[in-house]
């Protein structure tokens, strides 16, 4: 009796749990619900969080996300219009902001992910292929502030490019966005996150920048041997100038010095017949004394003044 | 709180053996689990986020704080810890001497120029939850995307510098640009996410072409030290020259002063001499012959005195002095 009571009871409490559990259900914050009834949507969509009820057994709750949802492309091997082989990696934010046609259209979010891959990866080739590279590159013209030596020497310089990786960016988001029109979604901003070569091409780029670099540590060397020449070329001539200067200086210190000594003599020995006389005499003994030496022989005449008196005394 | 927290999950198996028995246990029990979920601990860097059926109602600080039980949730949300996602290479082990690791990061860190180039970027990405009700409610996978956006933002500002910028000066200034533009798009993402500072670590010229790289360095070097040698050589040769210069003037000026001087004593002895000689320039001129001749004569190696009328001698000297 008091057993049966109890089963009673706890059919009766199960039983009521079931029907609670079929016409209650909690939208999360994070979350948006359809309501299906056998598989065909009612009513509108519950976007708002917390307690919602409706009809048990009959009625079936569909979840979707509310939040932004990543969706990251696979990285895209596409030529540019300047036939340069890249890679594009993307990605891109979406929402649904219509659950019940995106119900109706895509199910659940794995077809939107792969509807969103053929969407946007088309978008991207189409677009990438109309440009060339520098414009998926490049977002403005600006010009590269001056990175030293090495900068100066390469003349560093950016192509002009006319529509940008910004606006290519733009441009792809819109027209994915068209075609996504009818699938209760939006895509709220696609980026470019990586644009790298293939892998030849990149070898190539590698050679490129090894040739350019190579050519500015050439340009180095060669400025160095030069300025080395240009100091040495200066050396020399200072250096010769400075010799020159210097012989120069001296002779005419010294052609100054003979003149005045010359004058100096002159104006003595030039006075009268007499110290003409004079002069000429002291300089021919002067002469004597300097130039007679032992070896020196002489034969001298008693005819001479010297020896006049060696035969007799007149 | 773990003490109790054991008691439970031993409690539960005990539990299933003692139902039938004790209808008190239950009790006690619910009573427990009603305590457990009603009070809830902050930790100081967190906050908590409470929703109601799902939906957001409130947000609690730091401390011991009450919800309703079961009906309410709360998510915890540490707004004050400082996050950092790392880009181009990942630590491996923090500490005193931190590792790191590149591998599978490769990818990352290679951009492309402006001038069509590729430069090797690391950089790290400190951030903060600045709003909880945005990280959790907002956008799916917070961190993926912030990844995404660091990403996309460094190549877009590296996209338009040349490789040289990227290399030397443009550091800081990437950096600073990127924080700005990436704060941008996290709240036009409302991410919920503020990014404090990012930090480019190594920004290198890819493996392959580094050895060139260098060669620029080693040639800049090379092109100064050729310059500073040229410079030595000039400055060892130069003052000395100009000091052999002076030498020389010197000398000359010496040479001139001695000549002058020379004259003067010269021109003053013979004035002396002129002189007397004018008086008597007979006797003079004879004395100074003679001698000069008497000083100059004892030196000589042979003398030979003729008469004027020996002339015949000649031959026979001839043959003596030739001995």
């Amino acid at each position: 009796m008091k057993k049966n009571k109890i089963i009673y009871s706890i059919i009766t409490l199960i039983i009521l749990l079931i029907l609670v559990y079929q016409s209650v259900y909690i939208v999360k914050e994070t979350e948006q619900v359809v309501i299906t009834q056998f598989g065909k949507p009612v009513g509108e969509a519950k976007t708002e969080p917390g307690l919602k009820f409706k009809t048990p057994f009959l009625q079936k709750t569909n979840y979707f996300e509310k939040r932004y949802m990543e969706w990251d492309g696979n990285p895209n091997q596409v030529p540019t219009k300047d036939k340069k082989f890249i890679f594009v990696d993307t990605y891109a934010r979406w929402q649904i902001t219509d659950p019940l046609q995106f119900f109706i259209r895509m199910t659940n979010e794995r077809g939107a992910q792969s509807r969103l891959d053929d969407i946007l990866d088309g978008e991207t080739r189409d677009y990438i292929a109309a440009h060339n590279l520098e414009e998926a590159v490049r977002s403005h013209n600006r010009v590269p502030a001056s990175s030293g030596a090495t900068g100066e020497m390469i003349s560093d310089s950016l192509a002009t490019i006319s529509v940008g990786r910004q606006e290519l960016q733009r441009m792809i988001l819109i027209s994915a966005n068209k075609k996504a029109a009818d699938l209760g979604i939006v895509i709220l901003d696609f980026r470019f996150k990586r644009i790298n070569y293939v892998q030849e091409v990149s070898e190539q780029v590698y050679e490129r920048m090894k040739s350019e670099r190579f050519r500015i540590a050439d340009k180095f060397r060669s400025e160095g041997q030069g300025e080395a020449s240009r100091i040495n070329g200066e050396k020399e001539r200072e250096l010769k100038t400075i010799q020159s200067e210097a012989f120069r200086k001296a002779e005419e210190i010294k052609g100054k010095a003979d003149a005045k000594a010359a004058g100096i003599y002159a104006s003595a020995y030039n006075q009268t017949a007499a110290s003409r006389e004079l002069y000429g005499f002291l300089k021919s003994m002067e002469t004597f004394e300097t130039t007679f030496d032992t070896s020196t022989s002489v034969i001298l005449s008693t005819d001479s003044e010297l020896f006049k008196y060696l035969k007799s005394m007149k | 709180m773990e003490n109790t927290f054991d008691i439970k999950k031993i409690g539960s198996p005990i539990l299933k053996k003692i139902l039938k028995y004790r209808m008190i246990i239950i009790i006690v029990f619910f009573s427990l689990f009603i305590f457990f979920s009603t009070f809830i601990q902050i930790e100081p860097e967190e906050v908590g986020v409470i929703t109601r059926f799902g939906e957001y109602v409130r947000k609690v600080e730091p401390g011991l704080n009450m919800k309703m039980p079961f009906i309410e949730q709360v998510y915890k949300v540490p707004i004050e810890r400082q996050q950092k996602l790392e880009f181009g290479f990942r630590t491996v082990k923090a500490g005193v001497n931190t590792q790191y690791s590149r591998s599978g990061a490769k990818d990352e860190s290679l951009m492309l120029t402006g001038d069509l180039n590729l430069a090797d970027v690391e950089w790290v990405v400190q951030y903060r939850i600045n709003d909880p009700y945005n990280y959790l409610f907002k956008v799916r996978n917070p961190q993926n995307t912030l990844r995404d956006v660091s990403e996309a933002v460094l190549r877009q500002i590296v996209g338009d510098r040349t490789v040289n910028e990227v290399l030397t000066v443009g550091r800081t200034e990437i950096a600073t640009k990127m924080v700005l533009l990436a704060n941008q798009i996290c709240k036009e993402y409302s991410l919920g996410i503020k990014i404090d500072q990012i930090v480019l670590q190594d920004v290198n010229p890819p493996e392959l072409v580094k050895a060139a790289f260098n060669a620029v360095n080693q040639a800049q070097q090379e092109r100064e030290t050729l310059i500073n040698q040229a410079k030595s050589e000039y400055n060892k040769v130069i003052p000395k020259a100009s000091g052999q210069a002076e030498e020389t003037i010197q000398k000359a000026e010496g040479f001139a002063t001695e000549r002058v001087n020379n004259a003067l004593g010269e021109v003053a002895r013979f004035n002396a001499i002129y002189k007397e000689y004018v008086k008597a320039p007979e006797v003079t001129k004879r004395r100074i012959y003679l001698e000069t001749m008497s000083s100059v004569l004892p030196k000589l190696g042979s003398k030979i005195i003729i008469d004027e009328q020996g002339n015949n001698v000649f031959p026979l000297l001839q043959m003596q002095l030739n001995k």
